[in-house]
């Protein structure tokens, strides 16, 4: 779809539609529904109807409530944080158009928090748990930068390409919402046996790739050979389907399901 | 690792158990199936292979004389038959066990993202639950000799094995009965599911030992996952309809004529290795 027919060209212009939003008041707290209209204006994306919420907290039943509250940074689908799933998919609020969702009066949209995170208030969720595993998968490249290491050694166009695509990963967690091998996991302590998912699987294959990186490459392959690593992938190819950026994740798994083989063989023969 | 006395026996051998999983699913249980498939599907195409013996055979006739030579072939002159068996069961148990576990640790959400991969991903684990069911009623009737769970109570024999496999579909000798049909159907139903399950199967191995990486590789592979699961899907589907619309009564005169008795002998029931005929 281009961007003139994702505008408010089809739109009903001066339409009212509502908005049913998952509420919660806190960690723990139980869950409830509420409705709200918004007069959306041309081009609106879900956030700056939201914005008209918080500016009058008003149900559409006219009673007074607490504002919505969501979670939001760069507002141009880079830093992931305002993901939401909106009329059932995991998408990132910024980027929703509400001419595409709610072009007539009277539509509806729906607003939940992801349910793989805990929530912190309303669409706001936690997801310390995703930099958690990239920790786990040491998603990093290892410098410490005491010493000059000299010029990096040359990468063919080809690499250049591969890599770019995992490293626009925003750590979003739309691919973690659709997975169905990815559950919800209150206990931190038990981050550590669990799934890590396309996310850290597209991630620990980027530094994989990097040629610094490269250095980290066994013990990534260790932890991903273990309980809750690329196993545990079912191949539901859903990740790739939600993920924002287009980022080819099925590749990656299969890469590492490619390279975790290998590495088994190797460590049966060669380690102590 | 958070477990404060190390990792369990099962974290330490996580990939093994993984692979292996993956593994058994093609071999041997994979290659058992095709196998399978093959010589029961050979009663509709076996009077072909019986070159100058199927002149003169009806294509049923025919098919019942060279299916009940194979059979007896294989009960008969395969070399450590019990010890295939063994490795066809174990592998099975081990596969099944395994797949359970696995399938329990993930939450279908097709509901949500009802895409033709999700759909797949919840069928593999939904064929695996009825392939269980299915394998474990057709291996003990049919091998392990659990004639309560037959209607019509018969006993399957490698002498009679296209008769007396008639019988078991149909409930009766004179056709089809209800409990027949049921037990016909769930063959139809079991087999439709484990035909699928190993295409799939085959198909998210080659992702699971990176063979497919890209994803256009991927939809290749898929697409010859595909005829693979359609050609035995018919072979499959025939077999079962083919021996459920079989008369046992023709069955036994060719088997019979295989066995050099008389076209009518009836099997005899004092015997342990050949089976009383139901009445």
């Amino acid at each position: 779809m281009n961007l003139a027919s994702s505008n408010s060209i089809s739109a009903q212009p001066g339409r009212t539609i509502r908005f049913r939003i998952k509420r919660c008041d806190g960690p723990g707290k139980p869950s409830y529904w509420q409705a709200f209209s918004v007069s959306p204006e041309a081009g609106a994306n879900v956030l700056s109807c939201l914005q008209q919420i918080a500016a009058n907290p008003v149900t559409a039943d006219g009673q007074r409530t607490t504002p919505v509250v969501w979670d939001a940074g760069c507002l141009e689908e880079v830093c992931g944080a305002c993901t939401m799933v909106i009329n059932g998919k995991a998408r990132q609020s910024c980027s929703c158009l509400v001419d595409q969702y709610a072009p007539n009066d009277g539509d509806e949209i729906t607003l939940e928090p992801m349910s793989k995170f805990p929530v912190v208030r309303d669409l706001w969720v936690d997801r310390s748990r995703m930099f958690h595993n990239l920790k786990r998968v040491k998603a990093w490249v290892p410098i410490d930068g005491t010493y000059n290491l000299g010029a990096g050694p040359r990468e063919s166009h080809e690499q250049q390409e591969r890599r770019y695509a995992l490293s626009t990963c925003m750590t979003c967690g739309c691919c973690l919402e659709a997975c169905p091998q990815f559950l919800p996991e209150a206990n931190a302590n038990k981050w550590d046996t669990s799934f890590v998912g396309a996310q850290v699987l597209g991630q620990a294959h980027l530094f994989n790739l990097h040629q610094t990186g490269e250095q980290l490459a066994s013990d990534r392959l260790d932890v991903l050979m273990g309980q809750g690593g690329v196993s545990d992938c079912g191949n539901s190819q859903n990740c790739v389907k939600v993920c924002p950026k287009h980022i080819p994740l099925t590749e990656s798994i299969a890469a590492l399901g490619r390279a975790v083989a290998v590495h088994s063989v190797k460590r049966w023969f060669t380690s102590k | 690792m958070s477990n404060p006395i190390g990792p369990s026996w099962y974290q330490r051998n996580y990939f093994l158990l993984r692979r292996l999983h993956s593994l058994t699913g093609i071999v041997p249980i994979g290659v058992f199936l095709i196998a399978h498939l093959v010589t029961n599907s050979s009663i509709l195409w076996g009077k072909f292979a019986l070159r100058g013996d199927g002149a003169g055979k009806s294509l049923i006739d025919g098919g019942v004389y060279y299916f009940a030579k194979e059979v007896t072939w294989i009960n008969e002159q395969v070399p450590h038959l019990l010890l295939i068996e063994i490795t066809l069961w174990v592998s099975i148990a081990f596969h099944s066990i395994l797949g359970v576990v696995y399938a329990m640790s993930g939450k279908s959400n097709t509901s949500r993202y009802a895409y033709q991969d999700n759909w797949r991903y919840t069928l593999q684990r939904v064929s695996g639950y009825v392939g269980i069911a299915f394998i474990f009623y057709h291996v003990a009737t049919l091998r392990w000799g659990w004639k309560f769970l037959v209607p019509g109570g018969t006993q399957w024999s490698h002498h009679y094995s296209a008769s007396t496999l008639a019988l078991a579909l149909r409930g009766s000798a004179e056709g089809m009965t209800t409990w027949g049909l049921l037990v016909s159907l769930f063959y139809m139903l079991g087999v439709t599911m484990l035909v699928f399950h190993f295409a799939n199967g085959l198909w998210t191995a080659a992702i699971t030992w990176g063979v497919t990486v890209s994803a256009n590789a991927q939809r290749r592979w898929g697409r010859v996952c595909t005829g693979i699961g359609a050609a035995l899907m018919l072979a499959g589907w025939s077999s079962v309809i083919g021996f459920a619309m079989l008369s046992p009564e023709a069955a036994r005169a060719q088997e019979n004529k295989l066995l050099g008795k008389s076209a009518h002998a009836v099997p005899e029931s004092s015997s342990s290795e050949v089976p009383a005929r139901p009445e």
